[in-house]
């Protein structure tokens, strides 16, 4: 005899792997999941809702301008970014360059600078009144153009590439180069026939970020004057014309996806092992005549992604201060932006927990899926976020709608990632047996989570609620669309002042964010 | 009364094509202490987190203490079946020192008094502030015994517990761990892949091979009279050979002659069996019967480890391993005569193994039904 009840419940089992989450840990963790996919489930639905003559509006004209811009933007910075990310993690991790060490940390630290502060410490450079044209007398180079957008995004995303593909050369047993080296090849040779191959994993999901970024910028993209899909979506929205930045918002979430599908493609096809246990440092590569150009290069990169912006900067900052930019005003910002970034920071800790226990401890396509979609946010850029809630709180939650709760919200949406990848990275040191031994000794599932799992995991998540709060503190795009009237962020004020070319009001907001994000850069250069 | 009895449990894991175990039967009167050996991947791991309650049998019956924790109806979480757990890699929580390690699960109003007492049971008081971290191996070990007991658990299970530990203090925690779980009067079950903690510690021993009993019995009783020749080669070495019952059912007609011979299992005169011979019964004597030559020789210390090929009386050759005494000097190609010694030649089962449960256990309604 089939009872139909004692078929479903041996179905969710089986679903399960006869391991079925408690009730609330599923609720909440669901929960979290569905949030996430609020912003991209309502910017689809409004842009399929659109009709066809809007749709075949934009997709005649716009979108294949767009298109084009993006595109060739994504590609040359993740050309650029790429080659000088390896070029100098090649110097500083197997050659003889002269300070290895500290520029292993020097060239990574261009990270603290958001790309918008970078760029409008360019315009002050470069801009048409800026100090090279007083110095020269005319105009070096046009920052408002395309390779002026190039230079700036290369300069403030390389380090990703130099990161990832560092910590990969420095994993390389040297065996496999000494073997080479015993086979007759030369330092190039070594370079394009071990080491490249070697590193192309890492650095293919390098790339995969710097393209995702570039994707996603709008701060230093908008600032600069130049169009991609980022601020056509954005200056839709700000004239009201959220129907056509939907349909704008859709075209740049497919674009995202095909990336992110060349990702997945890549990563599944090679894997490369190390066969020995036994691990030699590397030895250094002697660079002899090439010793100068090689220092020149590096500190040439260093000059401008770090030294100069940051020297503009603390000039302007300077100059600010003495003028009394830190007033009252100043410090309205900045309780603001921490206030909001603070709230994201505790809600993600909060949501991430549920989502990666899940994960950890019960396995299946459910807990799979839950946490695919808790993650999905970082792919999403911050304009479509933004345009997502739009959409749902002002039909849903009108009352909500309008007040700064947006703000945390959209943070969360977006950099919840952080915290579950460090919050799932604490969980893993924690064996599930663990688990078990709390329960042999009589704690129920909500026990074992309160007595064992978090002050367990409670470093790991503090971690991520720091990246989290930082990443919102630069948050530029979603902060200005969502804000309330009159509630005012560092980030916003950067944008505000910079726009209005009052500098120094603008510069002691950008040093301030870029000291506070420095603890969350270590904490990454330690894990590499 | 049982500790613990298990009836017929059967758990194939999703996914799975066959059972991780099969089948599986067992009794274990309280006080006493039961090894689970067999090699890795057989299933004996499976049976621990099943009696615990971490995973959950597809048929069968589990009985603690007269109560029945798992079945077609019921189902009692780990958390309220009062088992206590001592996991290979002693899971102690970091966050804790030793005192609240040991009193994690302890609700009763003598809480103090009771760590204290397990404390001087495990011969660790003074350790209270020390955190896990700080402590040896051993230690870990008995920290963990002890918080398993502290809650006064109708059974603790260990987990491969000596596997972490180096061979020198693995021979003195088995014989303090069995000392502990005696003194406490706690049941216990064992699983371990090694023999010696299985002969050294256990009341029973029960033998594994995928997912299926092999033999169970004492450890004497499993080292002896072996069922078949897994449990032969698996608990101690052996040489397998072909006979036939003898005439008087006394003895085993072989290739190297007629063997007096223990047991039987049962078996009929002029039934063919295999016969397990231990290396320790083929002794070195110069009235021997049996005449060989030595074609291989390992020194092990204890013994030589000799292979030593005998003629047969067909004149088929037959190899045996024999353990010589280290004293004998003996050399590779030498021709030596030997003689059996009937104490550790045993009929192997010639149907197959079931592991009964003794019959104060119950009515044994398995999931057959």
């Amino acid at each position: 005899m089939i009872r139909p009840v004692s078929s479903l419940k041996r179905g969710w089992a089986v679903l399960w792997r006869d391991n079925p989450p408690g009730a609330a840990l599923l609720f909440s963790a669901g929960l979290t999941a569905l949030a996430c996919a609020v912003p991209a489930f309502y910017v689809l639905e409004r842009s399929l809702s659109a009709g066809r003559g809007r749709w075949q509006g934009l997709l005649d004209t716009r979108i294949p301008q767009l298109l084009g811009n993006t595109l060739t933007l994504a590609a040359a910075v993740t050309l650029i970014a790429s080659v000088l990310g390896v070029g100098l993690a090649w110097l500083v991790r197997k050659s003889d360059l002269p300070g290895r060490r500290a520029w292993q940390w020097l060239l990574a630290l261009p990270l603290v600078i958001p790309p918008y502060v970078g760029a409008v410490a360019y315009i002050i450079i470069l801009g048409p009144r800026g100090w090279a044209r007083e110095i020269f007398g005319e105009r070096v180079f046009d920052i408002f153009s395309f390779w002026g957008v190039v230079f700036v995004l290369t300069m403030f995303t390389y380090p990703y590439v130099f990161l990832i593909c560092g910590a990969a050369l420095k994993s390389i047993n040297r065996n496999f180069e000494d073997v080479a080296r015993s086979q007759g090849l030369g330092t190039a040779e070594i370079f394009w026939k071990v080491n490249l191959p070697f590193m192309r994993p890492a650095l293919g999901a390098a790339a995969i970020l710097v393209s995702l970024y570039v994707l996603s910028d709008f701060g230093a993209v908008a600032m600069l004057r130049y169009s991609t899909f980022t601020t056509a979506i954005y200056y839709r929205i700000d004239g009201y014309d959220n129907v056509s930045a939907a349909i704008l918002s859709v075209a740049l979430l497919a674009l995202t996806l095909i990336v992110l599908g060349i990702e997945v493609r890549a990563r599944g096809r090679r894997r490369y092992h190390q066969t020995s246990e036994v691990f030699l440092p590397p030895r250094p590569v002697k660079l002899g005549r090439w010793k100068l150009p090689a220092l020149a290069l590096v500190l040439a990169v260093f000059a401008c992604s770090l030294l100069a912006p940051a020297g503009v900067l603390v000039y302007w900052a300077s100059l600010g201060i003495a003028r009394g930019a830190l007033a009252g005003e100043f410090w309205r910002f900045s309780a603001n932006s921490v206030g909001v970034a603070a709230l994201a920071a505790l809600a993600a800790m909060l949501l991430a927990l549920p989502v990666v226990y899940l994960r950890s401890r019960h396995p299946s396509v459910v807990s799979g899926l839950i946490e695919k979609l808790s993650v999905s946010g970082y792919a999403l850029p911050g304009v479509v976020i933004a345009l997502g809630l739009i959409f749902f709180f002002s039909r849903y939650l009108p009352m909500l709608y309008g007040t700064f709760a947006l703000l945390p919200a959209a943070y969360v949406v977006r950099f919840l990632p952080q915290a579950i990848q460090t919050g799932g990275a604490s969980l893993n040191l924690v064996s599930p047996r663990m688990d078990e031994v709390a329960k042999s000794l009589g704690c129920s599932p909500g026990k074992v989570m309160f007595k064992v799992i978090v002050p367990l995991v409670t470093p790991g998540l503090l971690t991520g609620g720091a990246l989290v709060f930082v990443s919102s503190l630069k948050e530029l795009p979603a902060t200005l669309l969502l804000r309330p009237p009159g509630f005012d962020t560092l980030s916003v004020r950067i944008w505000v002042e910079a726009g209005e070319a009052l500098y120094h009001l603008a510069a002691p907001a950008a040093l301030l964010i870029i000291v506070l994000s420095i603890p969350p850069l270590k904490w990454l250069l330690a894990r590499r | 009364m049982n500790a613990i009895q298990v009836e017929n449990i059967t758990k194939t894991f999703p996914g799975k094509r066959s059972p991780a175990v099969k089948e599986i039967s067992l009794a274990l009167e309280k006080g006493k202490i039961l090894t689970i050996l067999g090699p890795s991947g057989c299933g004996k791991t499976t049976i621990l987190r099943l009696i615990a309650g971490f995973e959950k049998p597809d048929r069968g019956r589990i009985i603690l203490a007269g109560k029945a924790v798992a079945d077609d109806t019921v189902w009692v979480p780990p958390e309220k079946r009062g088992v206590g757990m001592v996991f290979q890699d002693y899971a102690l929580f970091p966050h804790l020192n030793v005192y609240h390690n040991i009193g994690f699960g302890y609700r009763g109003k003598d809480r103090k008094e009771r760590i204290a007492e397990v404390l001087e049971l495990v011969k660790l008081s003074g350790f209270e502030n020390r955190e896990p971290h700080e402590l040896s191996g051993g230690q870990r070990q008995r920290v963990a015994l002890a918080r398993a007991l502290a809650r006064r658990p109708v059974l603790v299970m260990l987990d491969e517990p000596f596997n972490s530990l180096d061979a020198e203090l693995r021979g003195r925690m088995r014989l303090e761990i069995a000392r502990i779980i005696k003194e406490s009067g706690t049941t216990a079950v064992f699983v371990s892949h090694d023999q010696k903690d299985a002969l050294a510690i256990s009341d029973q021993v029960m033998v594994i091979r995928d997912g299926l009993s092999q033999q169970c019995g004492s450890p004497q009783e499993v080292y002896r009279f072996p069922e078949n020749s897994f449990v032969a080669n698996f608990v101690g070495q052996s040489n397998i050979m072909s006979g036939v019952i003898g005439e008087d059912g006394r003895s085993v007609e072989t290739g190297l002659g007629v063997i007096p011979c223990e047991h039987l299992h049962d078996c009929r005169p002029g039934e063919k069996v295999e016969v397990s011979i231990r290396p320790d019964s083929l002794e070195l004597d110069e009235r021997g019967p049996l005449l060989g030559r030595i074609t291989c020789l390992v020194y092990t210390g204890e013994s030589y480890e000799a292979r030593v090929d005998f003629v047969g009386e067909g004149g088929d050759r037959m190899s045996l391993l024999a353990h010589v005494h280290p004293e004998r000097t003996v050399k590779l190609g030498d021709m030596v005569r030997m003689k059996l010694l009937p104490e550790f030649v045993a009929v192997l089962g010639c149907r197959p193994a079931t592991c009964q449960v003794p019959r104060s256990a119950g009515t044994g309604r398995g999931a057959a039904d």
